[in-house]
């Protein structure tokens, strides 16, 4: 892609590490390995969340674990284990634990889910595991939803980051409620915010980086769309435009039209009609 | 020989083993997995020294694809 303007590259910084893109992507759900693989080299995602599953006697490949764990290894990326599927804070700290051991990172994507209908995070017992775990050395990605109070909580306790949802797990429905992430936004200028969760087309994490967000994380809309491979580009351009976008500084929304060609010089109008 | 519960299932495996003897018994190899007994982290360096007792539950967790 041409660039018209010479612009020093976008690095930023999230758990101590210095990063240029600001797409996080998961490694579930994809067609193949070999889809996920490229899909992730064309994102130029830096960071990709993984999981812990219960792994069978004697089995070092089931569910692709192996296989899988292999090639991300290969690709010299950050790794960001989630702790999904618990349901409460004991379950989520002892899952980040295992975590720490087998991924060999102090990064935790904190998922503690409080309605299985929805996967809607439970704030309480999302803000009991961020404080014990902070404690314990780890950095904290916490899944939350847009609550601005949960965020406040979270930032009490000490996350550094803070990952509100777009929208329902999986849904791609977007950005629900945009007002309740530019407020979040404004409140906390100096966390790191990333909007996690319900993107589902590339104008969704646009719209995410336009609103000041740091980063967008997602997995289903690229893993599932009929490409991967395209889409995982086509969020990498969408990232870069909103990110652009917020910096270039959006004009102001006004209740009236206002014509952008000049009025001086119209023709066919006259002074003297009427 | 105790009754274990591994990975949510029911089995049995000699009496007095520790974590590391255990995972043998029950013929997991190599690395690359984590465990948690009862709900609760245990780490490598502290396999040896951990006895596992009847009826206790044992995790053993491996990577996989996350979003």
């Amino acid at each position: 892609m041409t660039k018209f303007i010479e612009t020093q590259p976008d690095t930023w910084e999230i758990g101590g590490k210095t990063l240029n893109s600001r797409l996080l992507i998961g490694s579930a759900l994809y067609p193949s390995p070999a889809n996920m693989e490229n899909a992730i080299k064309i994102s130029g995602a830096q960071i990709v969340t993984v999981s812990l599953r219960r792994q069978a006697a004697g089995d070092t490949t089931s569910k692709g674990g192996h296989q899988f764990w292999d090639i991300i290894k290969s690709m010299g990326i950050e790794v960001l284990p989630n702790t999904a599927g618990s349901h409460s804070a004991k379950e989520a700290i002892t899952t980040a634990q295992m975590a720490r051991e087998v991924f060999g990172t102090n990064w935790v994507k904190l998922e503690v889910i409080g309605d299985q209908y929805n996967l809607q995070p439970d704030p309480f017992e999302t803000v009991k595991a961020a404080e014990i775990l902070i404690k314990e050395g780890f950095e904290v990605f916490p899944y939350t939803t847009d609550d601005l109070v949960v965020a406040k909580r979270l930032a009490e306790v000490g996350c550094r980051i803070i990952m509100p949802w777009g929208s329902m797990i999986g849904s791609g429905k977007g950005l629900m409620n945009p007002d309740n992430l530019v407020a979040i936004r404004k409140q906390f200028p100096e966390l790191k915010l990333i909007i996690d969760a319900g993107i589902g087309k590339p104008s969704h994490a646009t719209q995410a980086m336009e609103l000041g967000y740091d980063g967008v994380l997602l997995n289903s809309a690229i893993a599932l769309a009929q490409d991967p491979v395209k889409m995982a580009d086509a969020f990498r351009v969408a990232v870069e435009a909103g990110r652009l976008g917020y910096e270039a500084g959006v004009m102001k929304e006004r209740e009236f039209a206002s014509p952008s060609t000049p009025t001086v010089g119209t023709p066919f109008w006259h002074q003297f009609e009427d | 020989m105790i009754e274990v519960i591994v990975n949510g299932k029911r089995t049995t495996i000699a009496s007095g083993l520790n974590i590391k003897e255990a995972i043998t018994a029950l013929e997991y190899k190599g690395e690359g997995f984590a465990l948690a007994l009862n709900g609760t982290f245990v780490a490598i360096s502290t396999y040896e020294t951990t006895i596992v007792r009847e009826n206790d539950s044992i995790e053993i967790l491996a990577p996989v694809q996350g979003g």
